[in-house]
Order: C-alpha cells, then structure tokens, then sequence
C-alpha cells in the first residue's frame, strides 16, 4: 500500500505545477463581428448639384479612443438637397461597405431623419423596399428658415418586423449631428 | 478544489442497551467507537460529550471512547470531530427492568453506540444551512440559483426566470464559491446572465454557509460558499435508483431526472451511480403576456464509481451539463432610446405566443467535470487525500441579429464564444490528533486555467495560476469548540488582447494572506451561540480589469481598470439557536466590511458611440460594509402544525462616497404554514402547507442611478401539498403538488435584469412524481 501511496504523490505533486496552454497564442482579430465606424450624409444641392458631407468617425468602434470626427451639418435656408447617408466599417481590411449590405437587406432596415426642431428640415423618402416601405438610402431634405438645432439619424434593425415605422426593432445607429439652416 | 468533503454521515446503533433497575447509584457508562462511514476506519481524537455537563471525552487511537459515572436521566450525546458534522443523539440512561442479570455493579447502565460520522470541510462556528430530504424534494426541477431562495439570507440575481444566479447577503458572482462535489466550480461566473452550470439533481444535499469562508474553500469566499453533495456512493450496496418527473404550467415545462446505482456483486469494496436529467420548457407567461424566446432545453449527466478498501479508497466522477436557454427577444436595445421606449410601453413591444422553439438570442453552454479523488487513512489517525480536476466550460453567446453579410451570416456562429479550461489540484493532510485535544488539517490548492474568446471583443485571453496554502486547527473541550485558520495564496495573471489590430500582453502578481478564528458555545440541549470572524480577498477579475463597451443588457457602458488592486474583507458573523421539539429560533447577525470593494462608478459624462450616448461607467474602488440579520423561526403551535417564519435584512453601505451601492436584495419576510399526517392507511407523511413571501421595496439605492426607481414592494402566495405512497417494501412514490404565485399576481423583482422591460413571472403550478426503488 505504501509504494501505491508514494507514486500517487508524486504524481499529485507532478500535477500541482502543470501548465497546459498559453492562451496568448490564440488572440487574434475578429473579423466577423460587424461594427460601423463611421456614418457619412452626403447634402447635394438640388439645382446647382453642390455637394456638401458632414461625417462622424469612430473607427475603433466603442470605446478605445473617441470619436475623431464628428461635424456639424451646415445647410441653406429654403434649398431643397438630396441627401444620401454612407455607412462603414473601416476597422477592417478591406474597409467594409455596410451601405451595401444595408441596401441588399433594405427590408430589414430603416433610416429615421428626426430633425429637432421639427421645422428646421423636412424629409421625404425617395426609396422602397420590396414590401414597399421606405428604406432612406435616397431622399430628400428640405430646409426652412434659418435656424439651429438637431439631426437624428437613426438605422433600425428590424428583421421579420419591418412595417414602414420606426417602432420595430433596435438601433444600430443613432446619432445626433449639430445642425446649422443658414 | 476540495475535496470529496461529504462522507457518509450515520449512525450505526447498536441497542444492546441494559439498565439495571435494582441500582439507581451513578454508575451508568456509554461506550462505542468512532468511526468514518466512508472508510469503517475508526478516528481518533474525536470528541465525544455530553450537551449540558462536563462530561467529554477524547477517543483513543481505536476510535474507542467511555464516559462513565454517569446518573440515570436523559442526556444528549454528542460527536465533534474536526472536518466531520457534529452529530447528537438522546439518550436515556432511565432506570430500567432487567433485574435478571447480574453484572458487575459498575456495569448496571451501560450505553454502547457507535458513531459513524460524515465528513465535512465546512467551519463549525459559521451558519451552515442545509436544504435536503423533503425541503430539497420540494425544488425539485428549478435551477440551482432558484432551489436556494429558500434560505435566508440567500436571494438571486435573475435575467428573466430561467438565468438565476445565487446571492448570499448581498454578495454574488466571483464573491460567492460554489463547491460542485468537492470541486471549486469554475465558469464565467463575472457575468450577471451567467448563471452557475450545475444540475441541482446530482445532489442530495444543498449547503450554504454563510460569511467570508475563504480559509478552507479560496481566499475569494467573501460571500460565502455553496456545497452542492451528492450522496456517498453506494459501496457493496444492492442495486437502486429513483426516478423523478416534474411538469410545470408556466412554460409547460417537463422535467424527466433518474438515477441508477449499487455495488457490484463479487467485487467487494465498489460502488457506482448513472444519473441524467432532461428539461424542456418554452415560452415563459407572466400574468398578462408571454415572453418571446424564454425556453429552455438542457441535457444533463454524470457518473461516478469509487472503490475503497480498509484505509484507501479512491473516487472518480463525471458530469456533463449543455442548456440551451432563449433570452427574451424584447429585452435587445440598440441605444438609449430603445431602451427609454421599452420603459415608457409599460410592457414589451414585442407580442409572443407559446412556442417552444429557440432562436436568437440564446446562450448555449456546456460544462465537462472530470474528477479523481484519492485518500488514505493511516493507522495512526493521519489522513491524506488528493484531488485532481478537470473543467471544460464552454459558453456560446447568440445575439438577436445575425450579420448583415450573408456570408458570415451563413456560418451562424455565434457572436460570443468563451472556453475556459481549468485544472484544479488540491492536497490535504489531517493529521492526527495533538496530545489527544487538537485536531487539524493542512493543505495546498492549485489552480491552472486558460480562456479563450472569440467574438465581440469583450474579455481578453487569459492564463492563471493559483497556489494556495491553508492550515486551520480546531480545539474541542467540554461544551466549547474553538477552531482557527489561515491561508496564503499567490496568484499570477496574464492576459492577452488585440487593441487596434495589435497584440497586447499584461501581466499580473497578486498574493496575500487570509485567517479565520471562531467559536461555539452549546449552553444546554437547546442553546448554542457560534461567534466567527475572517477575512478574504479577490483579486479583480478580468472583466473588471479589462470591459471595454457597452453592455447592452444594462444599457451601460462599462470601462474596467488595469490598476485595480485586490479587495479585503473582515467578516463577523454571530448566532445564537434554540432548538427544542416545538420551538426552533435562530438569529444571525453579520457585518461584512468590504475595503477597496471593486464597483461600477457612474461617470459624470456620458459616452458617444454610434448608438448615441451611454451612461458611462467605470470599475472603481470604495469601502462598504454589508449589515444584516436573517432570523428563521418554527413552531409547532398545535400537534403536526407549524408555522415558519423567516427573515432577511440587509443594509449595504458605501462607506467611502457615503452612499448607497446599487443592485442589493431588498429585505424579506417569507411566512409557512404547514400542517402534516404522518400516516393515512398506505399514505406517509402528508402535508399541506400555505406561504406567503414578502419582498420590500429596495428604497437604499443611490439617487439618480438608474433608468427606473426599484420597483415596488409584492407579496405572493403559494400552496403546497404532498405525500409519500409505499408500494412495497422496496419501492416508494412520493408526490408532490405546488402553486407559485397562485394569484397571478403582476410584480417585478429589483435584481431581474428584465425588469426594465417586463413583468415577472406569473402564476406557476407544478407537479412532482418521484419513484423510489431497491434499497
């Protein structure tokens, strides 16, 4: 009984100091979580076609570092623009062009453009999805007077639920830009 | 971690019992031996007295004691021995009629019982609360967080009514140990939908002790420590088994668990059990509406054999556990606003029927245990035993929406993905007694673990190493037990993460020392009052060294802290018990100071990403000191009637900041009564019983903390009743039927993450068919 006991310890101490993996080797990117870094509304003038874009960047996505842009929307009073919004994903190479994905699955999505005050802008949906509700990748914005405030822009996630109102679904951007109507 | 800390616990007695009448002088004698039921080997050193008198005595190195001189009467027996349950037994040593024999005179009243004892790690001078036989029957079917909440002082963490994650006076998660047959558990248990990935039916026997435990269990016990033990295994025992079947209405869930076990024939000194438990359940109904994706679907099982023969013995286990748990689809946010939405609705926006399927979001988790154990007794009454074990615990987290690239939507992987790998090794030594009066234990504990995650980033990759040391003597005299401890552990830390594309490598030391010193005083029969205090601390853990996002359950942003330095705890813990046939009153009071207590400090600004601003929150350090008192009654006022009454307070407190902390149980009141049948014809044990539980509001919050003010305060009723039928001699039925919230009454709990989006769960009723057979 005494030798079993001895070679039983010793394998009992043996096993006290093992190590079995490093799990530093293992770390690596994830490539197939889905992030947006940066959100591009692009304002052309309708008429003079001028082109104007107000962009937010936050291309380490949540946390990290802070957002290092995000401009203040800068826009005529009494001028109607067509206004088509750019998403990315530009933590990724290749940068990932979520506006396409967005527009391959529109009747899983919505763009809400809430301005605040409400009277400072006006949108109207230029798009539809096969269901035939709006989508948001093409419209137009109308300014009124001169003013300052708000745009929200908001993306809705809203698959298997979409009914042409924002309600459904969750955020996957939502965003309030500074709005100048000048 | 430990080890197989639970051993058989009995009592053998052999009534050979005479008293002689014609001699009432004090000359009675009890005699017996000592014996651990696990190994029959005898222990010495053992104390063994009688409650109320001076009377004790120590075994010799036979296991052999004698307590003579004795008066006829009544008196209680009992058996302390270190890392073993006190055992008590009445005795009456009356004047008797066996005039016939004629013995010597010193031999008139003569006593022999031999003690078989069961073996336990659990610290004599902390509240230790026990949940088996009927009372554990009773939870039969519920997740482990759930089976406990009859304990007081005990509450749960919940995310909805299927993730249920055990709080021992206001301290949970990385605070609170769980102790799977013998083994330190180890999962992602940082997370507050993580709950603990055990199947309650491998246990007979539920524990909590209560208070800083880390001496003996791991310096990190600030909380507690919960003993899920099964039984011990059927050694040379005849084949037997049980099989149980519960069904519940909210969710329709079924629940089908058995288990099969003996001894093999031919081969002396083996014993085996096969267990397996299977759940389904679907979409969960509070008293309004159904909650979208709340079903369950777990497959457990486990195996064990052991084989012991004279002093040796040796014990192998096997367990398995795989749920599939749905999360409530209304409760993913994208931003604030969502989130402010869902609140305002005053219910989900989204609508749901019964349905059994699961889809996104989910979480799937599996947990592999492999464990040997091996001890030794020697002749001389030293004891050695090591444990090794194997854990596998790998978690899967689907969130609601899949990707947007078909591609990479098609591999439906999911979007969470943590394999915690751990090897746990512990060695101890009790040794034999000191000059007759001391006993002891000493041991060492490793730990090695590694974690991998893919996925959302959320913690790095890690490797650990812990090494552990602990001794702890105990001194037993008369009607006083003193017992002291201390441990020093040494851990290393290092973690591995991808920061913009690039690999980043932290490493961690921590190590401290940790001591416990109690005591127990049995005044008479009836009184005993145990007084202990201990300190722990817990090193961060990587979540909260490392978070760095929103967590879109709390609609929080959460930053941890590399500087984080370990948390101390200085716990005092008293109680004072009466127990008598009728009467039964405890009352604990604890005060639990916690400094450089590791928390989510709310941030003065919030934080941009591009679901908008989150309320920002950073792991910080404060002082707090945990208060409370848990008070449980039991009277029987009339015969076969008792009323139960139990009570838990908790004051938590920043210390610090002179605030209040968030996320703490309110306090409680949970009321009982039961009246019982012992038999009717063919019918054993009938019950019926009536409860009533009462939640507080938690109105000790700190202000301007939260999206939503704690709910308010609820009272629900339940209804009991059961019976056991025997069938035969060799086999029993025993049913069970229950009525939770039997009035369908609409409440949210404070610590259900869900209640910021639904109510909880409603009216519930259950039954339970329990068939027993062989032994």
């Amino acid at each position: 009984m005494n030798r079993k006991l001895t070679w039983i310890l010793l394998f009992g101490v043996a096993t006290l100091f093992t190590q079995c993996k490093d799990s530093g080797d293992e770390v690596e990117a994830d490539d197939e979580n889905e992030l947006i870094t940066s959100v591009t509304l692009t304002f052309t003038e309708v008429g003079t076609g001028t082109v104007t874009t107000f962009a937010y960047k936050d291309p380490d996505g949540d946390g990290g570092n802070a957002p290092t842009k995000f401009d203040t929307i800068s826009l005529k009073a009494n001028t109607s623009y067509t206004l088509t919004p750019a998403f990315l994903d530009e933590s990724k190479t290749p940068v990932d062009d979520i506006t396409a994905e967005i527009n391959e699955k529109a009747d899983e999505h919505l763009l809400v453009y809430t301005p605040s005050p409400a009277t400072l802008l006006t949108y109207t949906y230029g798009d539809k999805d096969e269901d035939g509700y709006p989508i948001g990748l093409k419209g137009t914005a109308k300014t009124a007077q001169a003013g300052i405030g708000k745009l929200k822009v908001q993306l809705r996630h809203q698959p298997d639920t979409k009914n042409g109102t924002p309600a459904p679904g969750s955020d996957d951007v939502n965003i309030d830009f500074n709005l100048i109507v000048k | 971690m430990l080890m197989k800390n639970y051993f058989l616990l009995f009592l053998l007695f052999f009534a050979s019992f005479m008293a002689y009448g014609q001699n009432t002088s004090c000359a009675c004698f009890i005699k017996g031996i000592v014996r651990d039921q696990h190994s029959g080997q005898p222990i010495a050193g053992a104390t063994v007295l009688l409650t109320g008198t001076t009377n004790g005595v120590f075994t010799d190195d036979k296991g052999r004691y004698e307590i003579r001189d004795l008066c006829p009467g009544s008196y209680q027996l009992e058996a302390r021995i270190v890392g073993y349950s006190a055992y008590k037994q009445t005795l009456d040593l009356t004047a008797g009629h066996e005039e016939n024999f004629t013995l010597q005179e010193q031999e008139v009243h003569l006593k022999d019982v031999e003690i078989t004892a069961k073996r336990t790690d659990a610290p004599s001078s902390q509240p230790l609360t026990t949940l088996s036989g009927n009372d554990l029957e009773q939870t039969r079917g519920q997740t482990l967080g759930e089976s406990l909440k009859g304990i007081s002082g005990v509450t749960s963490m919940q995310t909805g009514s299927s993730i249920s994650k055990p709080v021992i006076h206001g301290l949970h998660s990385n605070r609170v140990l769980i102790m799977n047959n013998g083994v330190r558990q180890e999962g992602q248990q940082w997370g507050s939908e993580h709950a603990p990935e055990i199947d309650p039916f491998v246990a007979t026997r539920l524990s909590v002790i209560k208070g800083a435990a880390g001496v003996r269990y791991g310096s990190d016990a600030i909380g507690g420590v919960i003993l899920v033990e099964p039984e011990e295994l059927p050694f040379d025992k005849p084949l037997s088994g049980e099989i149980n079947l519960v069904g519940f209405t909210n969710g329709r869930q079924g629940v089908a668990s058995s288990t099969l076990q003996g001894g093999i024939k031919g081969l002396f000194g083996f014993g085996w059990r096969a267990q397996g438990t299977i759940k389904r359940g679907g979409n969960i109904r509070t008293p309004n509406y159904f909650l979208d994706n709340t079903g369950i679907n777990e497959k457990n099982f486990s195996f064990g054999a052991g084989y012991h023969h004279k002093g040796f013995g040796v014990d192998l286990f096997y367990s398995r556990f795989d749920t599939k748990i749905g999360i409530f689809s209304g409760s993913h946010i994208g931003s604030i606003t969502d989130l402010l939405n869902v609140i305002n609705n005053g219910e989900p926006f989204v609508k749901s029927g019964f349905d059994y399927k699961i889809g996104r979001p989910n979480q799937n988790v599996t947990h592999d245990l492999l464990k040997a154990e091996v001890h030794y007794n020697f002749q001389d009454g030293n004891r050695l035993q090591w444990t090794i074990a194997q854990q596998v615990n790998n978690r899967n987290e689907y969130d609601l929406h899949v990707p947007r690239n078909d591609s990479i939507a098609a591999l439906n992987h999911p979007e969470l993905t943590f394999k915690l790998n751990t090897l746990t090794n512990d060695l101890i030594w009790d040794h034999k007694p000191i000059a007759g009066k001391i006993s002891g234990q000493v041991g060492v504990t490793t730990l090695y673990q590694y974690n991998l995650m893919t996925g959302r980033p959320l913690i790095p990759n890690f490797n650990q190493f812990n090494i552990g040391a602990f001794w702890i003597e105990r001194y037993v005299k008369n009607n006083w037990e003193f017992e002291a401890g201390i441990r020093y552990d040494y851990r290393t830390l290092s973690t591995y993460r991808i920061v913009n594309r690039i690999k980043r490598s932290n490493h961690f030391d921590f190590h401290n020392g940790s001591g416990t010193i109690g005591a127990t005083r049995n005044f008479t029969n009836h009184l005993s009052a145990k007084l202990n205090t201990g300190t722990a601390w817990r090193a961060p853990n990587v979540s909260e060294l490392f978070s760095d996002g929103v967590h879109h359950g709390a609609a929080a942003f959460e930053k941890g802290d590399s500087t984080l330095h370990p948390e101390k705890a200085l716990n005092t813990i008293a109680s004072i018990k009466y127990a008598s046939e009728k009467l039964t009153v405890e009352i604990g009071g604890y005060f639990n100071y916690i400094k450089d207590f590791i928390y989510l400090k709310p941030q003065q600004e919030p934080i941009l990403t591009v679901r908008g601003a989150f309320p920002y929150f950073k792991y910080t350090q404060t002082d707090a000191s945990f208060k409370g008192v848990d008070m449980s009654v039991a009277w029987q006022f009339v015969k076969n009637t008792t009323v139960t009454s139990k009570l838990s307070y908790l004051k938590a407190y920043d210390t610090r900041n002179e605030n209040y902390l968030v996320m703490i149980p309110a306090n409680r009141w949970d009321n009982q009564l039961r009246h019982e049948i012992p038999q009717l014809g063919n019918l054993h044990h009938l019950f019926l019983s009536v409860g009533n539980l009462w939640v507080a509001r938690q109105k000790r919050v700190p202000p301007n903390s939260d999206f939503l003010p704690p709910p308010s305060a609820y009272s629900l009723w339940n209804i009991q009743a059961g019976g056991t039928i025997h069938l035969s001699d060799k086999q029993q039925l025993e049913i069970g039927l229950s009525v939770q919230n039997l009035f369908n009454t609409v409440y949210r709990d404070y610590m259900n993450r869900f209640r910021y989006y639904s109510d909880d769960i409603g009216r519930n009723a259950s039954l339970r068919i329990k068939w027993k057979f062989g032994a």
